[in-house]
């Protein structure tokens, strides 16, 4: 298996993943991330992150019933593994250790 | 809205199709479904809120950005999480077959009688079948070679009178008028075929060949190529010559015949200009001896009487090549009957009709001389399927009664996960390699054959598997035939078992199934003997029939001379000479002897009425001598007065009743012109058949004419026989010494009107005396095996009392059923094929229920002698050693 380091895209696809839970599939979380991000998403750009992701075992995916409104073909529905929700732990771990590491004083001489 | 309006509507709410398309063919297949639904289902969205258009334009923009070779790429098998178990389950479809190979090498070397018989068997009936797929090809690739073989014709002659007669010849002036008159034909060529001719290149060294008068365009029509001398220029000059490399060889040995001069029948004096090629063996046109159709005149004046279409003779035809684009039918139902219509008066126009016969007919057509129908190939072909039938047959029925005794063998193969298809293959393999070395065998049989096939044939067949294509294809095809058919029931049986019964040994005879089906399947096969046997059967009576039955005139002890030169001095000299010698009874000229395949028929007009009959009159000649020397009895008034030319006529009893009168003695004095010369009627000969059984008896006169006379024949005493001819050779070579003294005796020349017959009837034999062969082999393997499975049953019998015929009957009756249902079915199917054959004969035997009943008597007599052996052992064996090991 590839490195199991977590960009930080696809830290935030899959965390999107987790947030959608039950209905996470390309368009979902394309719709959801532009929403947040406040920037168009390309499908491209997130149907390769999100198969990147499941090369490194961290979401798996299975086919729902085919819909009638994407042509009669059926979504691809992620779901976050334990191996998933692993790293975004540790991710967030790592970001909490820096926050906290940072000297009270490192902004004030922002304001 | 209208409909174009609404599909635009459907067609803009619709992603862009090319676009669609060309996504689905780039991406690869694991992400196909889901990229495309996204990618689809946005665009609804999008729709809905900007509008179709930029939908459209967005999603070109969303898959242009989907380009990447992750969309691509194949899935990756090592990184993929849930692999699919297959890759480890790929069979090797040929690992198995060396085992099967092993497996059946083994099963032939232990049953080393079931081998044999099968592959005695097989190897019988393709042989038969090779020999017979050769034959029949042969005969279609009669003169197939020809350059737009498809083009050529033959114009012929149909006579029509009171019936229509045909005749390959007509009319000298034909040619001519085809050609001048109507632009149809690339090449018209006529020809005029003369037999026995003495060829002759010094007085020594002389032969009878076959000479033929040919135009030029003859040999632009047909395909026989020159190695020596040019074709633009043969036959076109008078007294040249064209010969084949053989008869140039038979004559001048190594030297070059080029420039060479032959002497035919004294008459004419040639030059050869030209050497062809050797005639192919598939030809009709047998003659090897070509002269310019000019020459004809010179040689034999009569055959070209300028302008005479009353008359044809068919050795004078006429052949044509169409051009690319004109119909045969048109020819015929135009330019012909206008033919008729304008050299013929109203009257003889209606008689005188003229067909084109394609030159694939030639061969095929007996009514213009053609040698067989092919009605016989078919028959010929349909025997070489019967005889591998009986030989698949053997297999089946073999195969299946041996399967029990593989049963254990199945059991363990199927417990090890074997599977039926796998189990069937294993049989065909079995099959195949029986099959194979019968193939081998049958090859090898075939060729020893072919030169015996050839002698009594009179044929030149040629088997070579690996220059002939058709011939190889065939036995491929054959092969595989065989290897299905025999193979395919068995290896179903077999690999049907259930493995635990079999296993366990509890497979009985009856769980095997298809005993009903073995049963029909020997019915089958002595249906097929029995339908061969009566064939034989009534095929030799109805040609002993022929040979032996009294033809109305006396055939035994005459001696027939041929008579070169007809003229009157030398036929009264030669006449007296022979007569003098010791051992001649009588000494007769004719024409032609009283029985003969092809009789030229004429118009007669008879007594002071106003018009010819509406029937043809057969014309024989013969001196005064014909009716004593032959024995005819004359019915009424006398034999004719010795004379040279045409004066008295004798009429048959069939002619006397076509002209409708009641009494015989009605005609006798009576005034008749036959042929156009007026004679008077002086006797009535009793009818005698002076064609073959095939047809019925006809009018016919007998006339004396000396210049037309051609034959000599002698009736002798058979004492002495070996003096008498000498003295005939003497006396004829002092007579003509420029011909080539040869004799025939007429007995012999009535069985040649019979040749084909004889023919047919000893391949029959053949093919039905293996049949026979073929299907008593089967029927003693059957026994055999019966035998064996059936010890047990036969011992405990024969210990509670039952004696030994009881026993064999039990083997006797199942047999004896069979046959009798084979026979139900041979029987009527013979008698239909049978009577079928006999109409060809107008005088034949009755199907009597004799031959019927000796049909069945010898297939029971060869049953018994095949079953009876093994049911003898089989019955005489010692209970205890039966029943000791239970």
């Amino acid at each position: 298996m590839k490195g199991t380091q977590l960009g930080e895209f696809e830290e935030i696809v899959l965390l999107t993943i987790a947030l959608l839970y039950d209905d996470a599939y390309g368009v979902a979380v394309v719709e959801a991330l532009s929403e947040r991000l406040e920037r168009p998403m390309s499908l491209g750009v997130v149907h390769r992150t999100m198969q990147r992701l499941e090369e490194k075992g961290l979401v798996r995916s299975r086919f729902s019933e085919p819909i009638a409104e994407r042509g009669g073909r059926s979504k691809r529905l992620f779901t976050i593994t334990l191996a998933g929700e692993q790293s975004l732990q540790e991710a967030r771990r790592i970001r909490n250790e820096l926050w906290e590491a940072i000297p009270k004083t490192a902004f004030d001489h922002l304001t | 809205m209208n409909r174009k309006n609404k599909s635009y509507q459907d067609r803009q709410s619709e992603p862009p199709r090319w676009a669609e398309r060309l996504l689905a063919r780039i991406t690869a297949p694991h992400i196909r479904e889901e990229t495309l639904g996204d990618l689809y289902e946005l665009f609804q969205k999008r729709a809905q809120r900007y509008g179709y258009t930029q939908a459209r334009l967005l999603y070109v923009l969303e898959m242009l950005l989907l380009l990447h070779p992750r969309l691509w790429r194949k899935q990756d098998q090592s990184i993929h999480l849930y692999p699919e178990p297959t890759s480890y389950l790929q069979p090797n479809p040929t690992a198995m077959l060396s085992n099967y190979v092993k497996i059946a090498l083994r099963k032939l070397n232990r049953h080393k009688s079931y081998t044999l018989i099968n592959v005695v068997s097989l190897s019988l009936g393709i042989a038969c079948a090779i020999l017979i797929f050769t034959l029949v090809k042969y005969h279609l690739s009669f003169d197939t070679f020809h350059a737009n073989q498809d083009r050529i014709y033959r114009i012929y002659t149909e006579l029509h009178t009171e019936k229509v007669t045909y005749s390959t010849g007509v009319p000298n002036p034909m040619g001519e008028a085809f050609k001048r008159g109507y632009n149809v034909a690339e090449e018209v060529g006529r020809i005029g075929f003369l037999k026995d001719r003495v060829v002759a290149v010094s007085p020594e060294k002389k032969f009878k060949e076959d000479v033929a008068f040919a135009d030029p365009d003859f040999l632009r029509i047909f395909n026989f190529p020159l190695i020596e001398g040019s074709s633009q220029t043969a036959l076109q000059d008078r007294n040249t010559a064209l010969i084949t490399d053989r008869i140039a060889k038979k004559y001048f040995g190594d030297k070059d015949p080029i420039g060479q001069l032959l002497h035919i029948d004294n008459s004419l004096v040639v030059k050869i200009t030209g050497v062809l090629q050797n005639l192919p063996a598939t030809t009709d046109f047998r003659t090897e001896i070509y002269l310019p159709f000019s020459n004809l005149q010179d040689h034999s004046p009569w055959m070209v009487e300028k302008d005479w279409w009353l008359g044809f003779n068919k050795e004078m035809q006429c052949f044509i090549r169409l051009k690319p684009n004109v119909s045969a039918a048109v020819v015929d139902s135009r330019i012909l009957p206008a033919i008729s219509d304008k050299y013929y008066d109203k009257e003889n126009a209606k008689h005188f009709r003229f067909k084109l016969q394609p030159l694939s007919d030639v061969h095929f057509n007996p009514s213009l001389r053609g040698y067989t129908e092919k009605k016989n190939l078919w028959t010929f072909a349909l025997i070489g399927f019967f005889l591998i039938v009986t030989a698949c047959v053997n297999f089946i029925n073999l195969a299946t009664a041996q399967a029990l005794g593989r049963s254990r063998e199945i059991g363990v193969r199927k417990a090890l996960g074997s599977q039926r298809g796998a189990l069937f293959w294993q049989f065909i393999t079995e099959t195949a390699l029986i099959a194979g070395i019968a193939l081998v065998i049958a090859l090898g049989l075939a060729y020893l054959a072919i030169p015996f096939v050839n002698r009594w044939f009179d044929i030149e067949l040629i088997l070579n598997p690996f220059t002939d294509t058709y011939l190889l294809t065939f036995l491929l095809g054959l092969l595989l035939i065989v290897i299905f058919c025999s193979g395919a029931y068995p290896g179903l049986i077999l690999a049907r078992f259930q493995p635990v019964l079999a296993l366990k040994g509890k497979l009985s005879q009856r769980s095997i199934g298809g005993f009903s089906l073995r049963k029909g399947l020997v019915v089958t096969q002595f249906a097929i003997s029995q339908l061969l046997i009566i064939g034989t059967l009534i095929i030799t009576n109805q040609l002993r029939y022929s040979q032996l039955a009294d033809m109305g005139f006396r055939k035994d002890a005459i001696v027939i001379l041929p008579i070169p030169d007809n003229q009157k001095s030398k036929i009264n000299t030669l006449g007296a000479q022979l007569s003098e010698l010791a051992g001649v009874e009588n000494v007769t000229f004719f024409d032609s002897p009283p029985a003969t395949e092809f009789l030229a028929s004429t118009g007669i007009r008879f007594d002071s009425r106003p018009k010819n009959e509406s029937f043809n009159i057969s014309y024989k000649t013969g001196d005064y001598q014909f009716v004593p020397t032959f024995k005819i009895p004359i019915l009424a008034g006398r034999n004719l007065n010795p004379s040279d030319t045409v004066r008295e006529y004798l009429l048959n009893e069939t002619a006397v009743k076509s002209l409708g009168l009641a009494s015989l003695h009605d005609v006798i004095g009576k005034p008749a012109t036959i042929n156009g010369k007026l004679g008077t009627i002086v006797g009535v000969m009793k009818d005698f058949h002076f064609k073959s059984f095939r047809t019925a008896i006809e009018p016919l006169c007998l006339t004396t004419r000396s210049e037309i006379y051609n034959s000599c024949g002698i009736k002798v005493n058979p004492a002495n026989l070996e003096v008498t001819l000498a003295g005939f050779e003497k006396a004829w070579t002092a007579m003509y010494p420029s011909s080539v003294y040869t004799y025939r005796f007429l007995d012999e020349e009535i069985d040649r009107l019979y040749k084909l017959d004889n023919m047919l009837l000893r391949l029959i034999q053949a093919f039905a005396a293996i049949a026979i062969f073929v299907s008593c082999l089967g029927l003693y393997g059957l026994v055999s095996f019966m035998a064996t499975q059936k010890t047990k049953e036969i011992g405990v019998r024969k210990v509670l009392g039952a004696s030994t015929s009881g026993i064999l009957w039990l083997f006797g009756k199942e047999f004896s059923r069979l046959l009798l249902v084979a026979f139900m079915l041979a029987a009527p199917l013979a008698w239909w094929i049978m009577d079928r054959w006999l109409t060809n004969f107008v005088y034949r035997i009755e199907l009597g229920a004799g031959i019927f009943i000796l049909a069945i008597l010898i297939t029971f007599l060869v049953a018994l002698l095949t079953v009876g052996f093994q049911s003898m052992k089989a019955a005489l064996m010692n209970p205890i050693k039966t029943l000791r090991t239970e």
